[in-house]
């Protein structure tokens, strides 16, 4: 592991209410837990909040990235796995991103009139999948962790991604560019991911002290811009040849 | 109106026939019916026996046919798709109706990044970047430009290509590349039209074995672009290059390998060997910007008996379009062209520029309304020597155009 990237820093240590210094999962968190499969409910009685925020180089916050967070040195448990459903909407992956622990399956439902075919050639999982309309098929199951790029063989515009991760702590970045959990005290290793960001994998890396009661927050700044979002609202018969 | 009548009527019966087949082979299908309100002031059409540069001329203002078309796309098994794409343009052209393209084409699975398609029958070769819609059609106006509107009427893949595709974006990159390489026949008769009457803009695409028609010349005997005369099978290769889904630029190059000396014994006509390089550039904005460009510079030339005839071309456009939500678009387009004549008297030459303005209001998946107007000027050999005294005048022609899709592929 190479020393923290020059652009994290570690916060000061944050004022916590006395329930959460007690060591226990606030009301709020609970919940977040049961609505994010990877966020789960630590069973440790020292545990405190684990917090970390991605900002693009113009100092504005990054939504969506996907943030993993692994004790140092490990090897930590792998959350429990899940069902996710990745379904196809009027010509667009639904979500564009799932994240799921390894060992999840995911199953894809063809909720256009069209087929599709679904297929990934990433190291993680390789697979095809022809959707016809009204015939299921078998979840998938991603048993390796990684990117795992999707396409569509007829819809070249169709792209999404299924990151499978064998960390105990995982999660998304919200609006504000911060992704937050009660992790128990330690040293912990920090993965970012974002299908936008152009940034090298050694720059998305970092590592974080948690210690109860304060916790660690910890900030990335990206140095390079965001690739472009892909186009939207275009109609979809613009693509023919 | 008569013939517009007739039309309608054929659409119904085509319709009825359709439902049945379609119920019977659960193929996905596209019925398109195009009627247009004209109001053009050029001479008459090249498939109508004049110089006219526009799709419409002469007494043509008034409700026309703009476009009949159905297509039909079947499946096999996964990887195998037959695609089959016919139309009627309503004007004079020896058959009323016909294929535009027809091919099956091999789809297998994209393996470590790398993806392969095949296409064997009729097609077009992967050059224009306007006619981006199904039937080739162009979304951002109804006349296509100069080059598109040539290869409309005089080129065709009767052939196989194969397109292998490195997908970067699928490997986490921001380019994708791609290499094409078709081969072909029945396209000796390539280059006539242009040879003849010049560039013209329109969006009547010539049907397989359809005639194009000649200037002077009625359109029963008119040129006839899809004809093999030598045995030579025809060759092109191109590049294509993408950065993510914004921006797409190609390279292409093109030669029938006609035998210029070759004269059809039976119907006197003759083979046009006609090389051409295109390049073109697309780019799409978040903003709903797009901007195209594209250039074609290449010649056609035939020697029969050792009479050699040379008529180097070369056309350009550039396009800007801007898109406000799904519904609207708002387009320009700016093309120049240009056909040196051969021999000392340039026989054939032309040279001149056009402006297309365009909006399109789409209510729906299924309707489309379209209101272009468009002005050609241009100076002509032909039209000096044959025309009727108005060789440098522009043309202009004011189309609303309404056009409604049924079928399963109309949802998309």
């Amino acid at each position: 592991m190479r020393p923290y990237a020059r652009q994290i820093h570690i916060r000061a240590p944050i004022h916590q209410p006395a329930a959460v210094r007690r060591g226990y999962l606030r009301p709020g968190a609970l919940l977040l837990g049961v609505l994010l499969p990877g966020v789960l409910p630590v069973a440790q009685s020292v545990a405190a909040p684990l917090s970390v925020s991605v900002l693009l180089p113009n100092g504005r916050p990054l939504a969506g990235a996907v943030v993993t967070a692994e004790p140092s040195p490990g090897p930590g448990h792998a959350a429990a796995p899940v069902t996710a459903i990745m379904d196809q909407v009027n010509k667009a992956f639904k979500p564009d991103l799932i994240l799921v622990p390894v060992n999840s399956t995911v199953s894809f439902p063809n909720s256009d009139t069209v087929s599709h075919q679904i297929y990934s050639f990433s190291p993680a999982k390789r697979f095809q999948l022809p959707l016809y309309h009204g015939k299921p098929y078998p979840p998938v199951l991603f048993d390796s962790p990684g990117i795992v790029t999707l396409g569509c063989n007829i819809h070249d515009e169709m792209l999404a991604y299924v990151v499978v991760t064998d960390a105990p702590f995982f999660g998304r970045t919200a609006s504000n560019g911060t992704w937050s959990v009660d992790a128990p005290n330690g040293v912990y290793r920090i993965n970012i991911w974002h299908p936008r960001i152009r940034d090298e994998d050694k720059d998305l890396q970092g590592e974080m002290t948690v210690t109860e009661p304060a916790g660690g927050a910890l900030q990335l700044h990206l140095k390079k811009l965001l690739k472009p979002a892909p186009l939207e609202g275009r109609p979809h018969s613009w693509d023919g040849y | 109106m008569g013939r517009l009548l007739k039309h309608a009527l054929g659409v119904v019966i085509a319709s009825a026939a359709l439902s049945a087949a379609q119920t019977a082979c659960g193929a996905d299908y596209e019925l398109d019916v195009d009627g247009r309100l004209v109001s053009v002031k050029a001479p008459p059409p090249i498939i109508d026996g004049n110089l006219g540069a526009l799709r419409f001329g002469g007494d043509h203002s008034g409700a026309r046919l703009g476009r009949v078309r159905l297509a039909l796309a079947e499946t096999f098994g996964e990887i195998w798709t037959v695609h089959l794409d016919a139309s009627s343009w309503g004007d004079r052209d020896k058959i009323p109706a016909g294929l535009t393209e027809g091919y099956l084409q091999l789809r297998p699975y994209p393996r470590a990044g790398f993806r392969l398609r095949v296409k064997a029958g009729a097609f077009y070769a992967p050059i224009s970047l306007e006619n981006r819609s199904s039937g080739w059609e162009s979304p951002y106006t109804l006349s296509y430009s100069a080059i598109d509107s040539w290869l409309g009427q005089e080129t065709r893949t009767i052939g196989a290509e194969a397109q292998l595709d490195w997908l970067g974006t699928r490997t986490g990159h921001d380019f994708d590349l791609g290499l094409t390489a078709g081969v072909f026949g029945w396209n000796d008769g390539a280059g006539a039209a242009l040879a003849n009457g010049g560039f013209t803009f329109t969006d009547r695409q010539s049907v397989l074995w359809g005639r194009v028609g000649k200037p002077g010349v009625p359109p029963v005997k008119s040129a006839e672009p899809f004809r093999e005369l030598d045995g030579n099978a025809g060759v092109y290769g191109g590049l294509e290059a993408r950065y993510l889904d914004r921006l797409v630029v190609r390279f292409l190059r093109y030669d029938n390998e006609a035998d210029p000396s070759v004269v059809d014994r039976v119907s006197h006509t003759l083979a046009w060997r006609t090389r051409f390089d295109s390049a073109g550039a697309r780019l799409d904005t978040s903003s709903g910007w797009t901007a195209i460009f594209q250039w074609l510079d290449g010649r056609t030339y035939v020697d029969p008996r050792g009479s050699y005839s040379n008529w180097p071309f070369r056309a350009r456009y550039l396009l800007l379009s801007k898109r406000f939500g799904e519904r609207h678009t708002i387009s320009a387009r700016y093309d120049q062209f240009e056909v040196q004549g051969s021999g000392e008297d340039d026989d054939g030459w032309q040279k001149g520029h056009a402006i297309t303005l365009a909006y399109v209001f789409r209510p729906g998946t299924r309707w489309r309304c379209t209101l272009e107007w468009i002005r050609v000027t241009s100076t002509s050999y032909n039209r000096e020597e044959f025309g009727d005294g108005l060789a440098t005048a522009p043309q202009t022609q004011l189309q609303l155009a309404v056009r409604y899709a049924f079928g399963s592929l109309a949802a998309d």
